[in-house]
């Protein structure tokens, strides 16, 4: 399993293509249904991912816990959102707490983690 | 030589910047692309002014359209800072997408400067979603700094004022 984090239009994505040659077979996170996730090779927007299933009442963490028991080959997008004020509105807090904990599990289960600034790309887990 | 310096707000990116330029013997040039505007931003103006007073830096104050700069040849050049600079270029009288200008001025900087030392800014790593037109910026900015990263000789990041390479080196 792969994760790539950093910032917004960081260059994950650009990243996934030209470094693991990711260009088909992507879920995106902000439109694909749940069990897509299970079986494609590569889910972008995992953040998003997160928020949906909190809006449907599903528990994100134990989704991203089956995600890594049934897809251990996948690789997971996700945006760095923990930088900067707690947000004042529950949901938000939530949502942000939810991303830290799967972005954890994910990162744990991972045997390379990616993190990207300015379109650079760094292993700061397991080697390129 | 292009290096680049980003991080988040208050990070250190601007003492860094001017402390690459200390060993630099021939004239420095400080770009300073902050509109004054409103109390802080005066402040955060006369803040640099005291930073970088006695190091030998001129001041060019320019909001927008730096391939207007000229220069004397062999000179050091410090522009600060591209997160003002995208926003000047940007949200004029309508917003325009600002990335081909800015990218282009800074190739010609580049080629007009001996070392060229560029503060940008970390943008879009806290997970809030904004308005389009803020939104458009974020992106902006960001692909900004992937294409300057992609051929500047040095890129660094600072955190809490630890300088970490994340292409080239630091040199002082």
């Amino acid at each position: 399993m792969k994760f790539i984090t950093g910032g917004a239009y960081s260059g994950k994505r650009r990243f996934a293509a030209e470094r693991f040659g990711i260009t088909a077979g992507v879920a995106d996170g902000k439109e694909c249904a749940f069990n897509e996730v299970l079986t494609a090779k590569c889910v972008n927007n995992y953040h998003i991912l997160v928020r949906r299933l909190i809006a449907e009442n599903k528990d994100p963490i134990a989704f991203t816990e089956s995600l890594c028991a049934e897809n251990p080959d996948i690789t997971v997008i996700m945006d760095e959102v923990g930088c900067g004020i707690v947000p004042v509105e529950r949901t938000e807090r939530l949502w942000r707490e939810a991303c830290g904990r799967c972005g954890c599990i994910l990162a744990g289960k991972s045997d390379i983690v990616i993190r990207l600034i300015c379109g650079i790309g760094t292993a700061i887990k397991g080697e390129l | 030589m292009i290096t680049l310096i980003t991080g988040g707000s208050k990070c250190g990116k601007s003492s860094l910047a001017e402390k690459i330029l200390d060993g630099f013997f021939g004239k420095k040039y400080y770009i300073a692309t902050m509109r004054p505007y409103g109390r802080e931003s005066l402040e955060a103006i006369e803040r640099h002014r005291n930073m970088r007073s006695g190091k030998g830096f001129e001041t060019i104050e320019k909001y927008t359209g730096l391939d207007e700069i000229v220069i004397p040849e062999n000179s050091a050049v410090l522009l600060e800072c591209m997160g003002n600079l995208c926003a000047n270029e940007m949200f004029g009288d309508k917003i325009v997408n600002p990335v081909k200008k800015i990218i282009d001025s800074i190739r010609y900087l580049d080629s007009i400067s001996e070392t060229l030392v560029i503060v940008t800014n970390e943008t879009g790593a806290d997970g809030i979603e904004y308005a389009p037109e803020t939104m458009a910026y974020i992106s902006h900015m960001n692909e900004i700094n992937c294409i300057t990263a992609d051929f500047a000789e040095n890129v660094i990041e600072c955190v809490y004022g630890i300088p970490v390479v994340r292409k080239g080196a630091l040199c002082y």
